[in-house]
This record gives C-alpha cells, sequence and structure tokens, in this order.
C-alpha cells in the first residue's frame, strides 16, 4: 500500500487536472438550469484528495532517500523526452505546500465569490493551476518544468482575465502574458541550447554535465542569462515585474496563489537550475542584481502605493527579489526557507485583505479605517501576517532571514545591508498598511463591516495558526540553530531594522486625503514610486514602439513592394476584378484557365516533340556559362 | 487499396455532379460527407496495416501508363505521406461538414471539393515525377474555381493571383523534374531509381533551385506569398480550412520529397541560404501578421511565419528535425484548419473580421462563448503552449535544427514570442471587453458550428498529450531521408551494426 | 439673474415630467410593456416571496450562529433538500444577502441611524451575552474586539428589515399578477396605482426585530423605535439598491490609481436603474443571480414572448434584465408618487412649484439611468447597427 501510493504520487497533480476536466459543464455554459457550485465543490474535493495523498507520501518520504520515477514520453530520432519526477521530501513538501494553499485559496474563493456566476470558471482555471504548480514541485526534468511554467502562464492569463469584460482587466491579463512569455521564450532559447549541449534534459544529468562542461565564457554567459529569464518574468523581477501589479485587477483567490506560490514556482525553477548556472559568473552576478535592485525598488514603490493589493504586491517582488540574490550567491537553503515562509504569511495577508475589499467594495487605503475592532479574523490574520513576514518576532520570516544574514555575513556585506534595508522598508509598509486600513477613525467606506462569513474566515484563521506554527515546523525540520551557533550580532540587526521599521510606520504621517506634495521635488519622488518608475511608459517607447513600427513596416512592404511589384509585373492588374468583369457563370475564367493549365503541358509537350538532343545542348551551354 | 483513396473521391465527383437538380443542397452535402467519409475510413484503414517500422514506400501499384512519355502510374505510401493523407481525408470532411447548407451550386461545388481532395491524395501518394506533377496541377482547378465562384468580394482578383502563381510553380516544377530526367539519363519518371549524385554541382544547384522556387511558391516563402492573404480573404471558411490545411503542405512535402530527396547534395551546399530563408519567412510573416485587422488575413499571415519553420527544419535535415517537420505539417494543418473554422464562425454570424469592430465576444448571452474559447484554444496551440501538438512540433523543429543552425534557429524563436503578440491582440480586441454595438444581436451559434472546431482542438489535445502516437508512423522514413542509400547500408549491414554501438 | 434662468431653464427630461405630472408613468404605456412588466414582477414576486421568508429565518434563527452552514435551508433539514442544495439546483439566496449587504453598506434612514445609538447597543449586548455566555473562546473574542458581535447584530436587524420590506413588496407583486390574470389591470397606470396603493397601505407599518435566545426574547428593534415601512426600508432600499448598488467587478476596475469608483457613495450609479443589462450571465456580475432565478418562474405568456426573440433561450438572462428595468421604472415611478409632497395634479401653483423641484431632482439622477433605453424598443436601441445576417 504504502509503496503504491508512493509510485503513484505522480497523481498528484493529475487530481486537479481532474477537477478541472469536471468542471466544463458549467464553466462552457452548458449547465444553464441550475448553478456553478457542483463545479466547486468537485474542484475542491479534488484539491483535498490531493492534499491527503500528498501528505501520505510525505510521511513516507521523511527520512528517506529521494526516489526518481521516470516515464519516457517522447522518445524518437534519438530524442528522449522523459517526464523525471523526485519524490524527496523537499520537492513533496513543496507539493504539499501548494495543494494545501490552493484548498485555502478555492475555500475563500467559495465566499469571495459567491455573487459570481462564473464562479465554475474560476474553478476550472484555479484545478488547471495548482496541477500545473504541484507537477512543477515534483518534477525532476527542466523539460517538464518548462511544460509547466508554459501552463502557468497560460492560466495566469486566463485568471487574471476572468473578468474579461473590464476595461483594465483587458491590458493586464495581455501584459501578464506577454511579460511572462517573453522571459518563457529566452528560457526556451536557453533549454533548447542545454538540451543539445549536454544531451539531456533531466536535473540529475544537467548537474552532471555543468560540472564538467568547458564552454566559451560568452555561449555560458548567453545561456546563463537566457535561463534565468524565464524566472525573472515569472517572479515579477525588474526588468519584467511590471505585470504583477496589473494582475490585481484578477479576482482575490488567485491573487492570494499568485502572491505566495505562483511566484516561488519561477523561483523554484532557479533553485533547481543553480548547479547549471554555475558554469556562469556573470549570470550569477546578474541574478544578485536584479535582485538587490527589485528588492529595494519594490519596497519603495510599495510605501507609495494607495491601493491595498498593489501595495502588498511589490513587496512580493521585494521579497523574491531577495530569494534572487540568494540563489545569486549560491545560498539555496535560504531562498527555499525565505520561499516557504514568504508563501505562507502573503498568502495569508492577502486573504486579510481579501475580506476587506469584499466587505468594503473598496481597495482605496485612503478611503478605509477603524476596521480593527470589528473584524477579529481579518485583523487578527494582518497581524499575524505582518509578523510572520518581517524580521522581528520569531516567526518564519526572521528565521529566513537571519539565516540569510548567517550566509552572507562574512562574503557578501554589502548584500547583508540590502537584507536589512528590505525588511525595515517592509515593516514600514505594512504597518502603513495596518494603520490605514484597521486603525483610526471609521470612513464612510468601513462604517458598516461585518466580519465575513466562514467560508472566508476559517481559511483566514487556519492560516493564521499555520503561520504561528512555521517556526514549530523548521523546528521539526531541523532549519533552526541552535542558540550556540547564532551569530547574535546579526540577530539584533535584523530585529533592530524591522523595529526601526514599526516605528517609523507608527510615527509616519498618513494624510487620508492623499494630497501631493506641494514641493516639487517631494512630489516627483511621490510619483516616481506611485507609478512604478513609469516603466510601463519606458516600455511603450521601447519594446512596443520598436515592434509596432518594425510590423508596420512590413505590413507596407508587404502591400505595397512585393505585392504591388506582382501587381505590376504581373498579369494580375490586367486581370483584377476592377478592370475586368467577369460573369458569375465562370465561363470565361474556364477559358483562361485552360489556357494557363495548358500552357504548362504545351510547352512540355514540344519540348519533347523538338529534337531532343538539340534541347539538351541548349540547356547544358546554360549550365556551363552558369557553373563558370 | 491506394488508388481507392483517389478513385473514389472522384467517381464521387461525378456522382455528385450528376446528381437530379431536384435534389436539395442539403442532401447533396450528405451524399459528398457519406463519400469522404468512407475515403477517410480507408485512410484510416490503410493506417493501421501500415508497417511503421520500415522505411520504404508500401502498398506499391505500379501500371505502365504512357510509355513514349516514361509516365508510369505508380503509388505508394510512407511514413511522410500517411499522415498527410489522412489529415486531408479529415479535413475535407470537416470542410464539408462546415458548408453553408444553402450554398449555391451545390453539385458543382461538392464535386469540386471532392476532385481536391483525390488532387491532393493522388499528389501524396504519386511514385512518379510526372504523375506527381499531374496532381499538382490537377489540384489547382478545383481550387480555382471554389474561390473563384463562391468566394468574397474580389474573389475574381483573388482566383486570378492565385492561379498565376500557381502556373509559375507548376512551369517551373516542370522543367525541373524534365531536367532531373533528362540530365541524370534516366529512362522514366520513377521516382526510386532517381539520383543526382553523379550530376555536375551547378546542374544541381539549377534544378534545385527552380524545385525551391517551385515550392516556395505553393508553401508560400516570403516574397512568393503574396497570393496567399488574398486567396484566403476571399475564400470562404470551408475552402479555407483545406487551403492551409492540407494544400500548402504540398509545397513543404514536395521540398522534402522532390528537393531534400532528390538533391541531398546541392541541399547540403544550399542549406545555410535556406536556413536564413526560413529566418527571414518567419520573421516576416509575423510582423505583418501584428498588423493586420482583419482576423482571417492575420491567421493566413501566420501560416507563412509558422510555414517558415518548416523550411528551417528541412534546411537542417537532421533526423530529428525532419520529424519536427511532419509534426509541424500535421500540427499546423490541424491549428489553421482549427482558427480558419473559428474565425469563419464569426464572420458568419457578426458580419465583419475586423477586430477594431468587434469586441467582447466571450458575453456567455449574446456573444459566442464556446466559438471563443475554442478560439483561444486555437491561438495558444499556435502559440507554442504545450499540452497541444504545436508546442511539441515546434520543440522538435528547434531542438533538431539547433546542432546545424544555432543562431538561425534561435532568430525563428523569436518568431514563436511574436505568434502570441498578434494572437493575443487578437482575443483580447475580438473576445474580451464588454460586446461592441457591432455585435450586440448576434444570431444563435447551433451545434453543429461548434464540432467541428471542438473536434479539431480535441485532436490538437490529444497529440499534444501523446505525441508519439503520431511519430511512430514517421520516424523511420524520415530518419531514412537523410541517408539516400539505404540500399548500400542494406548490403553492409556491418556498418549499421558498429554505428548502433557508438555511443 | 439665478432665478431666472432657474425658471426658464428646461430639463432635458421635461417630457418625463410631463408624463408623471399628467398621471402616466415612466415607462409608456403599451401593452406590450404590461405584459412584460406584470409577468417579469410576479416571477420578482415568487422569488422575493422566497427571499422573504429566507431573510427572516436567518436573522431569527441563525442569530450570531458562526458556522451557519444551513441558513438556506429556513430550518428544514433534509438529504434530498442538502443534495438539490449541492447540485445548486436552488434560489440563489446570496443576492438577497448581497442586496441587503449593500442596503447595510450604503445606510440612511431610521434604522441606519438607530443601530449606532446607545439604546441598540444596550440591548443587544443582553442578547449577545445570553448568546456567548457558554462560549468561552468567543468571549475572549469579543473582549479584544468590543464591535465585531455588535456589527453582526447590525447585519441581522437588516436581514429581518429586508425581509419584511419585501415580505409587502412581494404580496403586492403576486396580487397584481393575480389582478392582470382576471384582466382588472391592463395599463401601466394602473401598474403603477396598484403599488402605489400597496406601498401607502404599507407605510407606517412597523418595522421590529427580535430574537428568543433559551425561550427568552429579546427585542433589539421595539416598535417603540418607531422604525416605518416606507420611510426606513424602502426609501433606503430604493436608494441603496436601485440607485447606488455596488461597482461590479466584472466591469468596473477597483484599482484605486485608476480612480473609477467614487470616494463619496452619494455618487455611485451601479444600481438597478443603471446597470447594463449586456453583461449580465458573466463573470463579476451580481444580478445575473437575480436573473438567473427568475427564470425559473417567468408567466408562459412572457417565456413565449422571449421565445420570439433573435436569441429565443439562448440570452434568456439578458431579456429578463432589460424587462425587470422596466418594471423597476413602475416601482420607482410608483415610489415618486407616494414620496411627492403635494397630489400630481394639484392646482396650486406654490405647490406646482414644489413639485416641479421635487420632479426635477428627481430627473437629475435620471440623466445617466437606463430609463431611455428602457423607453426605446430595447431591442432598437441596444442594436442600433441593425445586422441581418441570417
Amino acid at each position: 500500500m504504502t509503496q503504491f501510493l508512493l509510485e503513484t504520487s505522480w497523481w498528484v497533480p493529475i487530481y486537479g487536472l481532474i477537477g478541472s476536466v469536471l468542471t466544463i459543464p458549467w464553466s462552457a455554459g452548458i449547465v444553464r438550469r441550475t448553478g456553478p457550485r457542483p463545479a466547486a465543490y468537485f474542484n475542491l474535493l479534488m484539491t483535498v484528495l490531493a492534499f491527503l495523498h500528498g501528505s501520505v507520501i510525505f510521511r513516507l518520504t521523511w527520512n528517506q532517500e529521494p526516489v526518481e520515477i521516470v516515464f519516457h514520453w517522447f522518445q524518437a530520432a534519438g530524442l528522449d523526452l522523459s517526464f523525471a519526477l523526485d519524490i524527496s521530501p523537499v520537492t513533496v513538501g513543496a507539493m504539499e505546500l501548494i495543494t494545501g494553499m490552493s484548498l485555502l485559496a478555492q475555500m475563500f474563493a467559495l465566499g469571495y465569490l459567491e455573487k459570481d456566476w462564473a464562479m465554475a470558471r474560476f474553478f476550472t482555471l484555479m484545478g488547471f493551476f495548482e496541477a500545473a504548480m504541484s507537477g512543477l514541485a515534483i518534477s525532476n526534468s527542466l523539460f517538464l518544468s518548462y511544460a509547466f511554467l508554459e501552463m502557468l502562464t497560460l492560466s495566469t492569463y486566463l485568471l487574471v482575465g476572468f473578468w474579461y469584460a473590464q476595461p483594465l482587466v483587458v491590458t493586464a491579463a495581455r501584459d501578464a502574458f506577454l511579460t511572462k512569455r517573453v522571459g518563457d521564450v529566452l528560457l526556451l532559447m536557453g533549454l533548447v541550447a542545454l538540451a543539445t549541449m549536454a544531451g539531456s534534459l533531466n536535473f540529475p544529468d544537467l548537474y552532471d554535465w555543468a560540472e564538467t562542461a568547458n564552454l566559451n565564457p560568452v555561449v555560458a554567459t548567453l545561456l546563463g542569462l537566457a535561463l534565468i529569464a524565464g524566472p525573472t518574468g515569472k517572479c515579477a523581477q525588474f526588468p519584467l515585474h511590471l505585470w504583477l501589479d496589473e494582475a490585481m485587477e484578477g479576482p482575490n483567490p488567485a491573487s492570494i496563489l499568485r502572491n505566495s506560490v505562483v511566484v516561488a514556482c519561477g523561483a523554484y525553477i532557479l533553485i533547481k537550475l543553480q548547479p547549471v548556472l554555475n558554469i556562469s559568473p556573470v549570470a550569477l552576478n546578474a541574478l544578485i542584481v536584479i535582485g538587490a535592485v527589485t528588492a529595494v525598488g519594490a519596497s519603495l514603490v510599495a510605501m507609495a502605493q494607495i491601493d491595498i493589493k498593489r501595495a502588498l504586491s511589490h513587496s512580493t517582488s521585494a521579497y523574491l527579489g531577495v530569494v534572487f540574490i540568494a540563489v545569486g550567491t549560491q545560498w539555496t537553503g535560504f531562498a527555499l526557507m525565505l520561499l516557504f515562509a514568504h508563501a505562507i504569511a502573503k498568502a495569508l495577508l492577502f486573504m486579510s485583505i481579501g475580506s476587506i475589499i469584499v466587505t468594503t467594495n473598496n481597495q482605496n487605503l485612503l478611503e478605509m479605517g477603524g476596521l480593527g475592532p470589528k473584524m477579529p479574523a481579518t485583523t487578527t490574520a494582518f497581524v499575524v501576517g505582518t509578523a510572520g513576514l518581517v524580521g522581528l518576532l520569531p516567526l518564519g520570516g526572521f528565521w529566513a532571514l537571519r539565516l540569510g544574514m548567517d550566509d552572507l555575513w562574512t562574503e557578501r556585506p554589502f548584500l547583508v545591508v540590502v537584507l536589512l534595508l528590505v525588511n525595515c522598508l517592509s515593516a514600514v509598509n505594512l504597518t502603513r498598511v495596518f494603520r490605514l486600513a484597521f486603525l483610526g477613525k471609521t470612513q464612510p467606506k468601513t462604517r458598516r463591516a461585518p466580519e465575513v462569513p466562514w467560508q472566508m474566515s476559517v481559511p483566514m484563521v487556519s492560516l493564521s495558526i499555520v503561520t504561528l506554527l512555521v517556526p514549530v515546523m523548521m523546528q521539526r525540520l531541523s532549519l533552526l540553530p541552535g542558540w550556540a551557533y547564532v551569530n547574535q550580532t546579526a540577530l539584533l540587526l535584523l530585529c533592530f531594522s524591522g523595529l526601526i521599521g514599526v516605528v517609523l510606520g507608527v510615527i509616519i504621517e498618513l494624510p487620508r486625503n492623499w494630497s501631493r506634495s506641494t514641493k516639487s521635488p517631494l512630489r516627483f519622488v511621490q510619483d516616481l514610486l506611485a507609478y512604478d518608475f513609469y516603466i510601463d511608459r519606458l516600455y511603450r517607447v521601447s519594446v512596443v514602439f520598436v515592434v509596432s513600427q518594425i510590423s508596420r513596416l512590413s505590413n507596407a512592404i508587404d502591400r505595397y513592394v512585393i505585392d504591388g511589384l506582382v501587381n505590376l509585373v504581373g498579369l494580375a492588374t490586367i486581370f483584377s476584378g476592377e478592370s475586368l468583369k467577369y460573369s458569375i457563370s465562370g465561363k470565361s475564367q474556364f477559358y483562361l484557365l485552360t489556357i494557363l493549365v495548358g500552357v504548362s503541358f504545351l510547352g512540355f509537350l514540344m519540348i519533347w516533340l523538338f529534337d531532343q538532343a538539340t534541347f539538351r545542348e541548349i540547356i547544358e551551354k546554360v549550365v556551363l556559362a552558369l557553373n563558370g | 487499396m491506394l488508388s481507392a483513396l483517389i478513385w473514389l473521391p472522384i467517381i464521387g465527383a461525378a456522382i455528385v455532379a450528376f446528381l437530379p437538380g431536384n435534389i436539395s443542397a442539403k442532401i447533396t452535402r450528405q451524399i459528398s460527407f457519406a463519400i469522404i467519409f468512407a475515403a477517410f475510413i480507408w485512410s484510416l484503414v490503410i493506417a493501421i496495416q501500415f508497417k511503421p517500422e520500415s522505411s520504404t514506400q508500401q502498398f506499391i501499384e505500379s501500371l505502365p501508363w504512357i510509355d513514349s512519355l516514361g509516365l508510369t502510374y505508380s503509388l505508394g505510401v510512407d511514413g511522410l505521406s500517411l499522415p498527410l493523407l489522412v489529415l486531408n481525408g479529415l479535413l475535407t470532411c470537416i470542410a464539408i461538414y462546415s458548408t453553408d447548407e444553402k450554398i449555391i451550386r451545390p453539385r458543382f461545388y461538392y464535386s469540386l471539393v471532392l476532385l481536391l481532395n483525390a488532387g491532393v491524395s493522388g499528389a501524396f501518394l504519386a511514385q512518379d515525377l510526372l504523375l506527381f506533377f499531374l496532381f499538382y496541377e490537377i489540384e489547382l482547378v478545383p481550387l480555382y474555381f471554389l474561390i473563384a465562384i463562391w468566394g468574397g468580394a474580389r474573389k475574381n482578383y483573388a482566383a486570378i493571383k492565385f492561379l498565376l502563381y500557381t502556373t509559375v510553380s507548376g512551369i517551373l516544377l516542370l522543367a525541373a523534374f524534365l531536367g532531373v530526367v533528362w540530365f541524370s539519363g534516366s529512362t522514366s519518371f520513377a521516382y526510386e531509381p532517381l539520383r543526382t549524385h553523379n550530376l555536375p554541382l551547378g546542374t544541381q544547384l539549377l534544378l534545385l533551385g527552380a524545385i525551391l522556387v517551385a515550392f516556395g511558391i505553393k508553401i508560400p516563402l516570403v516574397p512568393l506569398h503574396t497570393w496567399l492573404p488574398d486567396a484566403h480573404v476571399e475564400a470562404s471558411t470551408p475552402i479555407s480550412v483545406l487551403l492551409a490545411g492540407v494544400l500548402l503542405k504540398l509545397g513543404t512535402y514536395g521540398l522534402l520529397r522532390f528537393g531534400l530527396g532528390l538533391f541531398p547534395e546541392a541541399w547540403q551546399n544550399l542549406a545555410p541560404s535556406l536556413a536564413i530563408w526560413a529566418v527571414v519567412s518567419v520573421l516576416y510573416g509575423a510582423f505583418t501578421a501584428i498588423a493586420q485587422t482583419d482576423m482571417k488575413k492575420m491567421v493566413a499571415y501566420s501560416s507563412i511565419a509558422h510555414m517558415g519553420y518548416i523550411l528551417l527544419a528541412s534546411a537542417a535535415a537532421t533526423p530529428l528535425s525532419l520529424l519536427g517537420c511532419l509534426y509541424q505539417m500535421i500540427s499546423h494543418g490541424l491549428i489553421s484548419a482549427l482558427l480558419f473554422l473559428v474565425v469563419g464562425v464569426v464572420y458568419k454570424k457578426a458580419g465583419t473580421r475586423d477586430i477594431n469592430l468587434l469586441c467582447g465576444l466571450l458575453n456567455p448571452e449574446r456573444g459566442l462563448p464556446i466559438i471563443g474559447s475554442l478560439m483561444i484554444a486555437g491561438v495558444m496551440a499556435s502559440a507554442g503552449i504545450p499540452g497541444m501538438i504545436g508546442f511539441i512540433s515546434e520543440f522538435l523543429i528547434f531542438r533538431g535544427s539547433f546542432e546545424a543552425f544555432p543562431v538561425e534557429t534561435l532568430l525563428c524563436m523569436i518568431g514563436t514570442g511574436l505568434t502570441s503578440v498578434y494572437f493575443l491582440l487578437l482575443v483580447n480586441r475580438v473576445f474580451f471587453g464588454r460586446l461592441s454595438e457591432k455585435v450586440v444581436d448576434l444570431p444563435q451559434v447551433q451545434w453543429s458550428e461548434r464540432i467541428p472546431a471542438a473536434i479539431l482542438a480535441g485532436i490538437i489535445i490529444l497529440f499534444g498529450v501523446v505525441p508519439s502516437w503520431l511519430g511512430r508512423w514517421t520516424e523511420a522514413s524520415t530518419t531514412a531521408m537523410i541517408n539516400p542509400q539505404p540500399a548500400i547500408a542494406k548490403v553492409i549491414p556491418a556498418v549499421s551494426f558498429s554505428e548502433a554501438k557508438l555511443p | 439673474m439665478k432665478t431666472t434662468s432657474l425658471k426658464t431653464r428646461i430639463h432635458p427630461l421635461k417630457p418625463y415630467i410631463d408624463q408623471l405630472k399628467s398621471g402616466n408613468a415612466l415607462l409608456v404605456d403599451t401593452p406590450d410593456n404590461v405584459m412584460e412588466v406584470v409577468g417579469i414582477l410576479k416571477s420578482y414576486g415568487v422569488v422575493l416571496d422566497a427571499y422573504q421568508k429566507n431573510l427572516i429565518y436567518i436573522a431569527e434563527h441563525q442569530f450570531l450562529e458562526l458556522f451557519p452552514f444551513f441558513k438556506y435551508f429556513d430550518g428544514d433539514i433534509n438529504l434530498n433538500k442538502l443534495l438539490r442544495h449541492w447540485w445548486h439546483d436552488r434560489i440563489n439566496f446570496e443576492y438577497a444577502e448581497y442586496c441587503m449587504k449593500t442596503m447595510m453598506w450604503h445606510g440612511g434612514g431610521g434604522l441606519d441611524q438607530y443601530l449606532d445609538t446607545p439604546e441598540f447597543k444596550e440591548r443587544t449586548r443582553k442578547a449577545i451575552e445570553a448568546k456567548i455566555k457558554t462560549n468561552l473562546p468567543i468571549r475572549l473574542v469579543d473582549r479584544l474586539f468590543p464591535e465585531f458581535l455588535l456589527e453582526q447584530v447590525r447585519q441581522q436587524a437588516y436581514y429581518s428589515a429586508l425581509g419584511q420590506f419585501w415580505y409587502v413588496m412581494a404580496e403586492i407583486f403576486l396580487t397584481m399578477s393575480d389582478l392582470y390574470d382576471r384582466g382588472k389591470i391592463t395599463t401601466i397606470p394602473e401598474v403603477v396605482d396598484h403599488i402605489l396603493k400597496g406601498l401607502v397601505a404599507a407605510a407606517n407599518k412597523p418595522i421590529t426585530y427580535a430574537v428568543t435566545i433559551d425561550k427568552q426574547v429579546y427585542e433589539i428593534i421595539p416598535q417603540s423605535v418607531g422604525l416605518t415601512f416606507l420611510m426606513d426600508t424602502a426609501v433606503p432600499y430604493v436608494e441603496a439598491v436601485f440607485f447606488r448598488g455596488t461597482p461590479f467587478p466584472g466591469t468596473v476596475s477597483y484599482n484605486a490609481q485608476a480612480y473609477q469608483i467614487s470616494p463619496d457613495q452619494s455618487r455611485f450609479q451601479y444600481g438597478a436603474l443603471y446597470a447594463d443589462p449586456l453583461p449580465i450571465g458573466g463573470a463579476g456580475i451580481p444580478p445575473t443571480l437575480l436573473m438567473q432565478d427568475m427564470r425559473h418562474f417567468l408567466p408562459d405568456y412572457l417565456h413565449n414572448y422571449y421565445q420570439t426573440t433573435k436569441r429565443k433561450e439562448d440570452d434568456l438572462r439578458v431579456q429578463i434584465c432589460i424587462t425587470f428595468q422596466k418594471s423597476m421604472f413602475c416601482v420607482t415611478t410608483a415610489a415618486i408618487l407616494g414620496l411627492a409632497p403635494y397630489p400630481m395634479n394639484t392646482t396650486d401653483p406654490t405647490e406646482q412649484k414644489a413639485n416641479q423641484k421635487y420632479l426635477e431632482g428627481w430627473m437629475d439622477r435620471f440623466l445617466t439611468s437606463q430609463l431611455m433605453v428602457a423607453n426605446s424598443d430595447p431591442n432598437a436601441s441596444l442594436y442600433s447597427n441593425k445586422t441581418e445576417n441570417s
């Protein structure tokens, strides 16, 4: 039985897919007389199954050697594309995290979307989403991982586009897809090159190859950069980060997943690729630079946001930036731990703001206030989520950041400063949001705010408890250091940065009427941050402009040069509908057709009837002349 | 056995043409569908009996025809042509099924479609150069009429343009074939014994050049392509399905069979230029597609880009890339057929294909939600999203061609990125948003209009999930193409044996 | 000269003002309109009746239940009903709750004011104490978050109030349908008149709310507070649901930096009289639930009428919504007439002036509503570029 459950661990992603397929009659609108909820229940049921199956596997793999399962999916012409799965405590744990989050987010959606008749489509996509992510977690092949990444890109597009009739959703979905696609295509290039050079795309083979590979540095650099492009898009890192902000147009339950586990999937691939990236020091440094720029930049941008979802989504980019730094400095343990802590805490924060949005019909922080005493589950979730994220109280985020500081302490003190800065800014931002939403006087839109119903509060409370238990889990996984090994200076610095952040967050002035500052330099900075450094405009005048100009140029060439030439030279102009009118009977066309088709036959026959030898001679002369 | 695939539709065409005039268009359609469905089933029977492990032609039929010309009626099928034959049957079924019930001059129309099917099957089966040429020309006639009579507003222009281009293609092809036969000193046009390796390279290049231009028109490759967008825009939906789905494949099939197959040496010489040509075709097609506002034109330009991948892969001519060629042919056939079908439904209901006028068609009550979902599936398949056949085809092509032409392959991959740009623009403009004024009162969509597209989407996903079901027919044949002297390998088995031992 | 300019100003919706003054309704009186309005109000009546029963059940029997799993069962739980519930073969009570929450969120009226008084707090406290007497965790939460349970009880009060409001309305609509079936209602003004009479008759009906905990009755809203049907439920309801509503996520962006939603709720125009019927059935459009509920109870004559449209059964919910908006303009007419300062047919010039001003105030709000659409042939106006392809 246990063996059976282990061998069937590949079922876990399949469950989500089955749930997704089962919901199609409702999401396609074939069932019209009854409502869409059975679709949601099917999906929830399948996710519960996936979660249970996963937890059994997790117990079985505990302290065991990793098991590898390989399916030969496609073998032809010397190519062997196999689906390799790696069943180890880490991968199964990641899969558990994903199915667990998916379960909670789906339950949350049951409440959040209770008055949305398109709920079935949402759950179809969630099932697909979950399948792709949990498959990615146990995948041991870059090819398979790439396939799952693309499935994620597609389902992100469709989930962001869930409210397809809303104008901003239309652009948001498009940008999410295209930005990720840019990364994906670059990754595909790297993948094809890697497959050709290494011969296999299974991670163990790639690791072996990378150790001995002797590549031209330019090639190695290009390869490394191509490989990190995919995760850069997926993790919303500079310069491919804009989509995450826009993706906040989508429904909140999807945002819960997107900001916790989906972005983590990109980073997870990066961690898997890390040994391969070692071939290119430039790529590793690029990771550090991208990560540091995004971490600091996004932390600053987050503080200038007045939209509650966006204030948190930019913070996601910032934390993923720190993960990039971790991978770039080859500390994958730190990267994994931070991903884990961040995923849980950020999901909780997004649940909390989801219930605020649904209760107050509002996302504008400046129109909020005074929700604290009325909404216990929501408030608790936000406080616990913040504590779990910021390095101040000994919860997940604290221990993860501490590990990072230890890792980087001696070799890269500069990056330690970045870590502390991100921690401090994140504390400022979250305290700011907390004050605006939960404290202060109530405003018209928050005057009547009853706590959300159980479908939303149960996941919130459960996840709050989980967040509080994260240190215990880390203890069980022996991720926490013994007291003797703790770098106490680092610990103090971390606490101190978090504390400064909170204090700053408490004392800064928060005007409810977002008056733009009258001093022009300050106003400039304010706008610069609020509008994300105007990167979208930069894109518009660069990439978008170039592509559209080239396409217009090629279209013009097509119409006026190539086709124009054809029409000018060819007989087509004579016969074009404007100059000759044909009867519908097609009589004259038939003549024309016979003539033209006949030409070839006639030519052929005439050649045959004439002296063959002479003809051959002529041709040969021509050929000789051509040959030189 | 193979002859039935040609003669069944031809006899069917005759029957349909001489049906009594009082038989309604609907019944004519049913009769034609029954005939073509029988041919399709027959092609499946052949596929089941086909031995995939053999790389040679199977089910060979040979009859002397006109001795003085060296023309024999010889047919055969191998792993390259078999999937294309089945595709031809399937898409003709779908084209007939999705033809408008109340079409004018139904008997003429359906017999032309049947004739077209016969011509294409014949070309795929022909084992004689002249016979191939005959079928290649025969297939023009019905297609010309199908565009010229049942086409759109500028049908005459488009039909004549199509005809002129393809006639040029035909003449060049004929000249090349004649040249091949004469220069190699062969007495017949039979494919198998023809070899060009003893010809001077210049002659080879000249002949190959003629063949390249001939098939380059058919595929089409930039800059020989301008007939295609016009033909697609003016052709009715089922004809567009056939044109994109199977007729363009005659070009790529010919390229492999008569270009690479007959001139391996010259091919190798030209390959680097061909790869560059492929890049131009792919990027040009993709960029031009971005600028289109007519949905059908956009799909047509996307066809040009996607057919360009096949040129890249055939230029690389590795076992993997040639397998990729076949995959891409099938994949493009299915996907472009799906896209044209869906665009056809939108056009039929909304009366326009202009993406600036259409908006919000996903609306569940008044829009075309299921058609919209199928469109999304189609464009995602075309953009190479895993789980659908487009992905594995493109992957095989890129993976197979990278060894030979790394830079060109990477440039072509930009094309896949651009595919998502233009198709996403299309989906976002046409299907997302609020219903635009133009389309708030569309007629109902019947299930009969959705089913063909749904079947294609199903096949696209099926082969995307289990691509090996397609590859097993083909692998032996495409691998053998690189090694043009299988006979030698048979004579010295030790060689292949020792090769097998190598890592 | 402000006064003169005001006097001479001709309101863009003057025809409607004249119509109301001459005893007509906002909706044009045609036989088709009468049939549509009565038919849809019949099915609306059936749905409302189910809604109000459930709201009152929840208010009285699910008082401060943290896990009201069976709140839509009205106390009657059996396997068959449970299976149908899971299959979603049921009335969408979520829509009733959505209306209740919208009404509570927008506030207004005596009920809203009362819920902030010390008297309410005092009365509610007693009920809360009785309810959570033995529930220690909740007592702790109550200590930490003192407003939590109070806010829940406020919501319960709205459950009850909306239930009582809809109880009256459902009866008005159903009796009207009976009258129509007997041929006693044949014009739109008669429809309006019937609704108006119903409203007037119930105008002073007291709104009260009490719960029973351990056989002890706790009066949350006693009659002595003096809340009445018309001013404390009907008027806030019309304001909250007909006019303001909440932005639909399916059509409006909540993004704070896009500034699509006004910070001032009184400027909201997302209510039933403004909503675009076309997106009904799509994602993020809550009224779809109501239209879905009504489709099950359409009288045959109305259902057959919809079968004559181009898309027949396919766009039923959009058709229902278009008709429903027409009917809501009749209900609004009744409300306008009922609240008018003086009778419409008054001859006193000052009274006429006051009426004029009163009506202009309403008309200002109708400028951007669907009024003009409802009054043209819906198909003609929605499909301004009619294309025939068949």
